[in-house]
């Protein structure tokens, strides 16, 4: 089977400028100045830092020691110490384990033992951190814009309390974020109880409510569910992403992994179908993906379950078993999959999917027996969940004039509230409106009061985690900037007392523990993060409702209405619904399908842009239920031919120095009645283009075979050869791969005739010998590890202007290669790509000042301080993986941005290469305190930041002298192959080919795969399983 | 009309050959000399905010170094103690001193002393005490004898060369554990038996590596 490899459309088009970008090593102007030097400032400041370091060197700098006075008890300075807590984000909560050196948070790592984190954590973990030290965030509380005390703030509410206890606050209204926490519950309803008149609403931008009304309507009951993607054979995502956007995303991924993981280690793979509008990461994994406009995927599960559910079971509601424009035989295979895999297959709907298509999921897995097995439901408990109606209907009481007193506990929803609601002018006339936020966002600068939110490491709470679990959120840091917490709020809320958030905590907690022995149970939850046992009871959903027929009649006359553009609404894989907007390293993270950094075109297919005359770049009017946006528009191979998708959470105007005018705030165009998706959108093009900055071309090795996949059936056929797919990026100009060498397990590489070096060899026979694998057929490109190894190594953000250079700094880049028909349905691979640690390493060569060696345990190690800047190491790395300081990125830090830096970790100044150290300080510190103790290094000491941070746990890391490591297991594995191996750079991370599991009733007849040729006609719906369609056992 | 060049223009070439052959000479012997932490970061006694002598307390008090550099075994810093530590024995002894002031004020206030650091390495060399103690390397043989200094004084050059002479070849620097903050031990004559003794007990392998020290 022959692939062909292609980044970008401009790549795959030969286009001119793509092919200079890949020629030059460093693009053009990447030697230059910003804009705005002249040279006679240069040589002002040339003259100036000449002078001043003349001067600064005659003396020593005195530096101080600062000492404790009276030394807290159990920190060391110099160690630094481990402490559980919890991220609550929307209805989730990340149990998460926090390193702090000498008392301020560094590193978030997930909890081992927490259901929702498994010891993984996501991109927006890693980077929560930095929203700690943000200096953006709001400093003190604000009445109309001047400062004022928080005790000014609670003699404030004691009179508007007092005013709304007369009538039962008639006037008074909460407008919160959804919550999962038993404290808040318990204060919500002591609220309720005080003021029985008050209204209570909660709005997420990004929220789970149709999944709970679809639930609800089906069960009668509010419920939650549970995917457990690791027990399920054939999962089916609907406009679902249960592998990015999802909140419990770490979770699905390390069952999704250990599934696709099993499968190429000789047992079962699961296998993943995709049905959706957008191009999303599950459908980047997925062995199957149907290119379907969102609107359509109620008819296309309708047709679906015509297949599945025979008449008598009330199927026969389901009309038309067809789909416009959807391959009979595709519905049939699938049908036939999920009915061959019983209780063992998996469906589910993505957020923005209508309440039926939920309802209607449920009652097919309730079918087909999945229910208990692959999804298990959990009634709702001490949660605020969200609604849009809420919101609605508080908004027009407050228009109305009803409303006296808003609270806004959290939440920014003059940014993000739906369009049509004009949640601004309705705040504008409430007399007295209060807003917590972290920031003086664009909800709290124009409310009355302003209060500053504390960060949650700087939080007293509790949450619910998935599957009911309850964790704590503890706080590492004094609130840096005297923040207040929603627990303080609603605590002084509904006491008219100040009262600090550890005792409402604790008062919660009593109850909860028990009193006997409170504190011994207390410091063990604290010590855990969680309390052990406290999952919610499953319930077993009895279906109430004729979900069927209510899809039916969802689907009605709009689905018919093809022809004009869909619009799609999707929250940002990194800033979300723009919460996070104000975190540099979430705004330069590249979108893990787009490449794209700092911004949110609205994406569109190949083709549908060329029907429109539009190219990535051009900035277009979209129209759309009479409101309209500008904004540039970027081609998405993949997409679906009509949808337009926008990306939410950008265009901030009050997010900070990082976040503000960053991007389009496409909330303008998003109504409360299709906050998912739409018809009827019009795009006009505009005559002008915008710059953006994408990596997806940085980095090339130059159309080299890079990526391996393979399938199943042919894997299981020629075990020994491997992964045989490796193409070029420009399809059959490049040799034939060579075959997949492997290299010993003593790291000692197989001597090929062909190869020899001219460079005197390094023995690497003594101590530990460090590699690692990446195994990309568990990896789904998600991010984490770039973010993790960000916070771990201190690397820069550089800006947009500097990544449309090619002056990104992240160590480990994740490419993204398409394959296939770039304006029909191209397949995607990620590729995570750190320094490889070549044992013959060409940088090493080419360096005159020695500033990259060798060291004993194998590691290609960066001396920052002989570095004299000459580049020649990145000419010569063929993976492209070390970065230069063309700026000193870090000179202008603010200070309390320093407090993030990881101490053990060297900040580079202006001038030095820098790159990937497999985590050198990590190893060290293991390396030393297994000395102090005694004993020798075990497998799994040293854990990489990414490695640690891989929500798959795709990489593995260790000692390949050690046999018994898992790093030599996964090498010794069949599908290991070194990244342009036939350079005899004999590099340490290698790689374990993908595999697919395609089902074999959708293989193309011409399959050069092993698998037996099998009929082609399409199987009757219910058709009976046969030995082939199930995964490959 | 006088000569253009006086006689004594005749000794020109002389002195040009001295100056040419003595110029570079002597600019690399300063260099040499000036420019080495020999010269500039040895002998390094900045004036402390108290003047704490280490040669009473520990030359004739016979305070051990762990009595208030406490994280020295267990952490890559060998920390400066806390205030409350100089209160533990000054809340009775020398009550009044007009010297101790300044720790009075910071137990009092809550804020900290402000030390003048002597040993200093650069930020990019990352320096584990806790390593080198396990590895039997006395207190003295970077710190010199600190028993007799009144005023804290850089003996060492700290630079990388001195550091990487013993990585090289520690075996004469180490000593049994237990001598380790004994500031008076003297090796015994025969050395080598030592090192080799000790070798066997704990070998060591300190890195020659850039890594060992530059992360």
């Amino acid at each position: 089977m022959t692939r062909t490899y292609w980044r970008s459309l401009a790549q795959l088009e030969e286009h001119p400028e793509s092919r200079a970008f890949l020629e030059r090593e460093f693009p053009e102007g990447a030697s230059e100045l910003p804009e705005g030097i002249t040279r006679r400032d240069m040589m002002m400041l040339l003259g100036a830092s000449l002078s001043l370091a003349g001067l600064a060197g005659c003396r020593r700098p005195v530096e101080e020691i600062v000492p404790y006075v009276t030394a807290p008890e159990e920190i060391v300075p110099g160690v630094p110490r481990y402490y559980a807590t919890t991220m609550p984000f929307r209805r989730s909560a990340y149990g998460l384990i926090v390193e702090s050196h000498e008392g301020r948070p560094t590193k978030i790592e997930g909890n081992p033992g927490h259901p929702a984190t498994l010891g993984a954590s996501s991109a927006r973990i890693q980077a929560s951190v930095l929203g700690l030290y943000d200096p953006d965030r709001s400093q003190t509380v604000r009445l109309k814009g001047e400062a004022k005390s928080w005790n000014d703030f609670v003699t404030a509410w004691g009179q508007l309390s007092k005013a709304h206890a007369a009538d039962g606050g008639a006037g008074l209204a909460v407008l919160s974020e959804s919550f999962c926490s038993p404290t808040l519950a318990r204060l919500t309803s002591e609220l309720r109880a005080r003021f029985p008149r008050a209204t209570w609403a909660t709005y997420e931008a990004v929220s789970d409510e149709n999944r709970l009304a679809g639930l609800r309507s089906v069960t009668g009951r509010d419920l939650d569910l549970m995917l457990r993607i690791d027990q399920a054979s054939v999962i089916l995502a609907l406009d679902a992403d249960p592998l990015l956007t999802d909140p419990e995303m770490i979770r699905h991924t390390r069952g999704f992994a250990a599934g696709r993981r099993a499968g190429a280690s000789g047992g079962a793979m699961n296998r993943l179908y995709s049905v959706e509008g957008v191009y999303s990461l599950t459908g980047a994994m997925a062995d199957h993906r149907l290119r379907l406009e969102s609107r359509q995927i109620a008819p296309f599960l309708a047709a679906l379950a015509a297949r599945i559910v025979p008449p008598t079971a009330g199927g026969a509601s389901l009309a038309g078993a067809g789909v416009p424009g959807v391959d009979p035989r595709w519905i049939d295979a699938l049908a036939k999959d999920l009915l061959a895999n019983r209780s063992k297959g998996l469906i589910v709907a993505g957020e923005r999917q209508p309440a039926a298509v939920h309802a209607a999921v449920c009652a097919l897995n309730t079918y087909l027996g999945n229910n208990g097995s692959t999804v298990t439901y959990y009634e709702t408990k001490d949660a605020a969940l969200p609604s849009v109606s809420s919101l609605g209907s508080l908004v027009s009481a407050m228009q109305g004039g009803a409303i006296r007193t808003l609270v806004v506990l959290g939440g920014n929803p003059v940014f993000d509230a739906p369009a049509d609601l004009d949640f601004a002018s309705a705040m504008a006339k409430v007399p007295d409106s209060i807003a917590l936020g972290h920031s003086v966002d664009e909800t709290s600068s124009k409310a009355t009061w302003h209060v500053p939110r504390a960060h949650y490491l700087e939080s007293w709470g509790d949450a619910r985690a998935v599957g009911g679990t309850l964790s704590v959120v503890q706080p590492l840091i004094l609130p840096l900037f005297g923040g207040r917490t929603p627990v303080e709020v609603l605590g002084l809320m509904v006491g008219d007392k100040d009262r600090p958030g550890y005792d409402i905590v604790q008062e919660t907690w009593k109850p909860i523990l028990a009193e006997a022995e409170f504190e011994k149970k207390w410091n063990r939850v604290l010590h855990d993060g969680l309390l052990a046992g406290s999952e919610l009871p499953e319930v077993v959903p009895k279906l109430t409702a004729e979900p069927f027929a209510d899809l039916a009649r969802a689907i009605g006359p709009a689905a018919g209405s093809a022809g004009d553009l869909e619009v799609v609404f999707l929250p940002s894989p990194a800033l979300h619904d723009g919460r996070f907007a104000n975190d540099g390293w979430l705004q330069e993270l590249p979108d893990p399908l787009t490449k794209l950094t700092w911004d949110n075109p609205a994406l569109l297919s190949p083709k549908t842009a060329e029907t429109l005359g539009l190219a990535g770049g051009d900035v277009v009017r979209l129209d759309h239920a009479g409101r309209s946006l500008e904004l540039p528009v970027w081609l998405l191979p993949g997409m679906t031919d009509g949808v337009v998708a926008l990306t939410l959470g950008y265009g901030r105007s009050h997010a900070g120095r990082i976040g503000s005018g960053v991007g389009f705030d496409t909330f303008k165009v998003r109504s409360s009645k299709t906050p998912g998706f739409d018809s009827g959108a019009k795009l006009t093009k505009l005559a002008r283009t915008y710059p953006l900055s994408a990596t997806q071309e940085h980095g090339s090795m130059e159309g080299r075979p890079v990526v391996r996949e393979s399938t199943v059936t042919a894997l299981r056929s020629k075990p020994a050869a491997g992964a045989e797919t490796s193409e070029s990026a420009h399809g059959g100009d490049s040799p034939q791969a060579p075959k997949a060498g492997v290299p010993s397990a003593l790291g000692v590489f197989p001597e090929d005739p062909h190869h020899f070096s001219l460079w005197k060899e390094h023995t690497y026979d003594k101590g530990p010998q460090w590699g690692m694998t990446i195994d990309l057929n568990a990896c789904i490109g998600c991010n984490a590890c770039m973010v993790a190894c960000q916070s771990e190594n201190n690397v820069p953000v550089v800006g947009k202007d500097q990544v449309a250079k090619g002056r990104e700094m992240h160590w480990i880049r994740v490419d993204r290669y398409f394959s296939g028909e770039p304006a029909g349905n191209p397949e995607i691979v990620f590729q995570p790509v750190p320094c490889m640690h070549c044992e013959d390493a060409p940088c090493e060569q080419v360096c005159p000042v020695a500033a990259t060696v060798h060291d004993a345990q194998g590691l290609n190690v960066m001396v920052y301080n002989r570095c004299i800047g000459t580049r020649y190491c990145s000419n010569n790395c063929p993976y492209k993986v070390r970065r230069f300081n063309f700026f000193n990125f870090t000179k202008d830090t603010p200070d309390i941005l320093k407090l993030a830096m990881n101490p053990d970790v060297t900040v580079r100044a202006r001038g030095v290469m820098e790159k990937c150290t497999y985590c050198t300080q990590r190893i060290n510190r293991v390396r030393i305190d297994a000395r102090l103790a005694g004993r020798e290094l075990r497998d799994g000491d040293v854990k990489t930041a990414c490695q640690q941070a891989c929500p798959a746990s795709a990489i593995e890391f260790g000692d390949i002298r050690n046999p018994s490591s898992r790093v030599v297991a996964a090498k010794n594995d069949p599908r290991n192959y070194a990244l342009l191996e036939e350079l005899n750079t004999k590099p340490r991370t290698t790689y374990l080919a993908k595999v697919r599991n395609p089902n074999p009733d959708l293989e193309p007849s011409t399959s050069s795969g092993s698998a037996a040729p099998h009929s082609a006609n399409p199987a009757g719906p219910g058709a009976a399983a046969s030995h082939e369609t199930g995964p490959v056992a | 009309m006088g000569q253009i060049f006086p006689p004594w223009w005749n000794k020109l070439p002389i002195v040009a050959a001295l100056a040419g052959s003595l110029g570079p000479a002597l600019a690399v012997a300063g260099v040499w000399y000036f420019f080495s932490p020999w010269f500039t970061d040895v002998g390094y006694r900045p004036v402390q905010p108290v003047p704490y002598s280490h040669k009473l307390h520990v030359g004739e008090l016979g305070l051990d170094c762990r009595y208030c550099h406490a994280s020295v075994e267990i952490s890559s810093v060998a920390n400066v103690p806390p205030t409350q530590t100089c209160m533990n024995c000054h809340q009775t002894v020398k009550r009044d001193s007009e010297l101790l002031a300044p720790i009075r004020a910071s137990v009092a206030s809550g804020h900290p002393m402000r030390w003048i650091r002597v040993h200093k390495l650069p930020d990019y060399a990352y320096f584990a005490h806790n390593a080198h103690v396990a590895a039997g390397i006395g207190c003295v043989t970077c710190h010199g004898r600190i028993d007799e200094m009144e005023t804290v004084t850089q003996m060492t050059p700290l630079s990388m060369g001195w550091c990487l002479d013993c990585h090289r070849d520690p075996g004469p620097n180490r000593r049994p554990i237990s001598e380790v903050t004994n500031m008076k031990w003297a090796p015994p004559r025969d050395v080598a038996t030592l090192a080799a003794q000790l070798d066997r007990e704990r070998p060591v392998n300190p890195p020659t590596d850039c890594s060992g020290c530059h992360r």
